[in-house]
């Protein structure tokens, strides 16, 4: 009995497995040196340009620093530019991203073959950066708000449709079975049941997109998409850095502006 | 008295109908905004109509024979592109998991939090091309400073990433490592790092993501890498190398999220358990 008592205490054996920790660690490490070889295409890590660069640098940091606030009349319309590609955008996506949406959601859509079609060509949509977009659209359709609203237009197209669609799959549908029970196409129950269902979805990602769209269309014009940001590449380009800032300033108050209403819309949409 | 009367039925009190105005109100609000913003773009929308068959034209051009010969060389850039999204990435983990932690609740002098949401608020708010732009006018335009622009531009997320992450797993852990004596520097080795690493670390990997597409429009701008490819072409209006390399980055892209994504999906889910049945 005493013996029982006085028995030394029994650790559980460590895990042996580190292996997985090791090769994990390993991975990353070659990984890194591999992109830090110029040779086949890695970045020259290089922190002595940097220090060069820099006393060069900080005249321009001093000059943003003091924006120059006489240029403040002359971004109004180019704003109100981006501001209207960023609407227009998004009205028109939500549009078409209705039918979009009803045919990648699984409730909405029993076809396996088209819903993985639209699948498949969202998912491509959203795979190209927004400003790839907009390049390539600007060398087809000309430099304007045209490309911008274009480019907008697609880019919401993919949140939008992704989105709402995953949502509308992990969201429960009773009323979908009294639909098919009915008798009625599956039109019919989307229309009746699934789309009344659906809206606060739709709503709050439209106006996600809105929100994004701001954020974007305000640089698009860097590429030659229109807007605000035409007008920003452009005095970048003249080096007039206190103008610069003076946008980036105007950028950052309506960014701020929109998300604070569009929080609060969204918010009440709940 | 007449019986066969019937009692008189009372009037039908239905409540009344919520009023639609506030709705229909916004409805039009909404309507108007959006035909203000339409016609005060600046594009022939008759021209509208004939857009989709001159893309649909270009796109032949792109992708009806697309020009394999620079394969070799938009892998090159390709590469160019992931190693700046990678070491990016890596410099704003390393920089946004310390910070990030000091700025969770419990964990750093209160001051010192505000100042660091602070930061990361106004870093959250401007563009990350914004952002890079800036760096790039300060630094020069090279892939070294494309990846220290994407390092910073992405410290306001992460970071806040983090102390969300932080401040949702410190529940009875931290309680107990401070119970038996722990410093703070101790709870957060003992008790919070082992409770977020995962959340962490895959937060890390979506940064990954995230960098890959900003690299690509980084380029654009002139940072080297398959965007600044892309802009060339795209400007010489040599359509068949500008298809070949949009298929690069669509590919390259949807593989790398496909990695990334099983890689992250592993680290929060944990393994499927094995040794675990017990016939031997």
């Amino acid at each position: 009995m005493t013996e029982r008592a006085t028995a030394p205490l029994q650790l559980p054996e460590r895990s042996r497995r580190r292996w997985p920790a090791v090769g994990a660690t390993a991975a990353i490490g070659i990984f890194t040196v591999l992109t830090c070889l110029p040779a086949i295409g890695g970045v020259d890590v290089d922190f002595s340009a940097l220090v060069r660069n820099w006393s060069n640098g900080a005249t321009k940091v001093n000059q943003l620093l003091h924006p120059n606030f006489a240029f403040l009349p002359r971004t109004v319309s180019p704003m109100l530019e981006t501001l209207a590609m960023a609407v227009a955008g998004a009205a028109f996506a939500a549009i078409v991203s209705i039918p979009l949406t009803l045919w990648a959601a699984r409730p909405s859509n029993p076809n396996p073959v088209t819903r993985q079609l639209v699948r498949f060509i969202i998912n491509i949509n959203r795979a190209v950066p927004d400003l790839v977009y907009a390049t390539v659209l600007v060398a087809m359709l000309g430099v304007g708000t045209l490309p911008g609203f274009v480019t907008l237009f697609l880019f919401d197209l993919g949140v939008v449709v992704k989105l709402v669609s995953e949502a509308i799959d992990s969201s429960d549908h009773p009323y979908l079975e009294s639909g098919q029970a009915a008798g009625g196409t599956q039109a019919q129950i989307n229309k009746v049941t699934l789309l009344p269902q659906s809206w606060t979805l739709f709503a709050n990602q439209w106006l996600y997109s809105l929100e994004l769209n701001v954020r974007i269309s305000a640089i698009l014009g860097i590429v030659g998409a229109g807007g605000i940001g035409r007008l920003l590449d452009e005095r970048r380009g003249f080096y007039m850095y206190g103008d610069v800032s003076v946008i980036i300033l105007e950028i950052l108050v309506v960014i701020v502006l929109i998300e604070a209403c569009s929080t609060a819309l969204r918010r009440r949409l709940r | 008295m007449t019986l066969t009367s019937a009692p008189r039925r009372a009037a039908a009190t239905l409540p009344v109908p919520p009023s639609r105005a506030p709705a229909t109100i916004l409805a039009v609000v909404v309507g108007v905004i959006i035909l203000i913003a339409t016609a005060g773009l600046d594009i022939e929308w008759t021209e509208l109509g004939d857009v989709p068959s001159r893309v649909v034209n270009y796109l032949q051009l792109m992708f009806a024979d697309p020009n394999w010969d620079k394969l070799p060389r938009a892998l090159f850039e390709t590469w160019r592109s992931i190693s700046m999204a990678w070491l990016g990435a890596i410099g704003c983990v390393v920089a946004s998991i310390p910070l990030g932690m000091l700025a969770a609740r419990g964990v750093g002098p209160t001051w010192l939090r505000y100042l660091l949401r602070g930061v990361f608020a106004i870093i959250r708010a401007v563009p990350e091309v914004i952002i890079a732009l800036i760096l790039l006018t300060v630094t020069g335009l090279t892939p070294f400073t494309g990846a220290l622009a994407l390092g910073i531009a992405g410290i306001g997320t992460q970071g806040k990433w983090v102390y969300e992450t932080i401040e949702s797993a410190q529940e009875g852990a931290s309680e107990a490592v401070r119970a038996a004596g722990g410093n703070t520097l101790e709870t957060t080795r003992w008790a919070l790092w082992p409770a977020a690493a995962p959340a962490l670390m895959s937060f890390a990997l979506y940064r990954f993501e995230l960098n890959i597409r900003m690299s690509a429009v980084l380029g654009l701008v002139g940072a080297g890498g398959i965007g600044s490819m892309l802009a060339n072409y795209a400007n010489f209006r040599a359509w068949d190398t500008v298809g070949m390399l949009l298929i690069v980055v669509v590919v390259i892209t949807m593989c790398f999220d496909l990695i990334s994504g099983s890689i992250r999906r592993r680290i929060m889910e944990g393994a499927r358990p094995r040794g675990m049945d017990r016939s031997h």
